[in-house]
């Protein structure tokens, strides 16, 4: 998500850049030159254009709901674009700690695995939340979840973590099915 | 001192959130007003005017040069300020030298590569450590290290953790002299070598 962050403010930077220079270009080729073609954008068929055009036509309303529609992916890009670390404690002043969601699912996961009756676990992570979705075909729901909270929570429980995330545990088992 | 490690975690993108947010929002805002006049809210015969308005074209041509010097300006303006975003966001993130000792006859830096490779190596010496990498971050003035270590599939995390203050940093601290250095550390889990099953 940050790349594309980075690399769509290089690409509207030079956009900018680049309509910046083409208005220069053009007004001042006209201030010097009134009675000659413009150099590089046909403005005078754009303005007997948007002259023709009044504002409750179809087309200005659609170009109006484009700009509202784009304008809300790239606010919802840069709210997207945050910090997703998960903070653990500071060993000693002057020194922060964080993993990624993903090495704290990942962890969460291999002891979720090594559990006894689990064939399978799906992890995923956040500095709030860790979701877990275990398979067996050994256990039912009711035996193996509470059992696997407990263990989730031992092994958050022994990390450093500053804010101790919330657990959920699914557990989808043909036993249940009967 | 810990607001510089905590920024040293990552390169900050706070400059191109808030441009593209403010872009976004600034477009649609336009929509929504152009909405509005075509809805006939700000009057039916509002709505019924043409895009390029007579009365605003009459304006500009009896003010033609003033016109024209406002749009060179805001030319020149839209040129420098979209020449600096795209810079800034295309830029290296800056690797400054630690100065150590800056007196008037004497000074002693330790340069940004020889301060990584210390780091690194004394980080790698760590068990249930794979792999690591260090550079430093920040300006000249405030530098910071950031520290990415990749921890073996079931390292105990926590030992990792109590070790890395002590051994790894405690020895850059003395080794350069320096009482303080912040210092983001990333811990990174690797995912167990699967088997081969033949």
């Amino acid at each position: 998500m940050r790349v594309v962050l980075r690399v769509l403010s290089a690409l509207i930077g030079l956009a900018v850049a680049a309509a910046g220079a083409l208005l220069v270009l053009e007004v001042a080729w006209a201030w010097a030159r009134p009675d000659d073609a413009p150099l590089a954008v046909p403005w005078p068929r754009w303005r007997s254009t948007l002259s023709e055009v009044d504002w409750s036509s179809d087309g200005v309303r659609w170009t109006a709901v484009g700009l509202v529609v784009l304008g809300l992916l790239l606010a919802l890009l840069a709210a997207l674009a945050g910090r997703r670390e998960v903070r653990l404690a500071d060993p000693a002043p002057g020194i922060t700690v964080v993993t990624s969601p993903r090495s704290l699912a990942r962890l969460v996961g291999h002891h979720v695995r090594a559990a006894d009756g689990v064939s399978g676990a799906a992890v995923t992570a956040s500095a709030r939340h860790v979701r877990v979705r275990a398979t067996s075909r050994m256990r039912d729901e009711a035996t193996l979840r509470p059992r696997l909270r407990e263990l989730v929570g031992n092994v958050l429980g022994g990390l450093p973590l500053v804010r101790r995330p919330r657990v959920s545990v699914v557990v989808d088992s043909p036993k249940d099915r009967r | 001192m810990s607001r510089r490690s905590t920024a040293a975690v990552t390169r900050s993108a706070l400059g191109e959130r808030g441009g593209l947010t403010a872009l976004g929002l600034l477009l649609v805002l336009a929509g929504v007003a152009a909405l509005v006049v075509g809805a006939g809210w700000l009057g039916t015969f509002r709505a019924r005017r043409p895009l390029l308005d007579p009365i605003a074209v009459d304006w500009l041509a009896e003010h033609a040069d003033l016109a024209r010097a406002i749009a060179l300006v805001l030319g020149l303006l839209a040129l420098v300020l979209g020449l600096r975003w795209a810079l800034l966001a295309l830029r290296q993130e800056p690797r400054p030298d630690l100065v150590l000792d800056h007196t008037a006859d004497s000074e002693l830096t330790v340069t940004a590569g020889a301060l990584a490779d210390a780091l690194r190596a004394d980080a790698e010496a760590v068990p249930d450590v794979t792999r690591a990498r260090a550079r430093t971050v920040g300006s000249a003035d405030a530098p910071a290290v950031r520290l990415s270590l990749w921890l073996r599939d079931g390292a105990d995390v926590r030992a990792v953790w109590e070790e890395l203050d002590r051994t790894v940093l405690g020895r850059a601290r003395s080794s350069f002299g320096t009482p303080s250095l912040p210092t983001a550390v990333r811990l990174e889990l690797e995912t167990a070598e699967r088997q081969r099953v033949r």
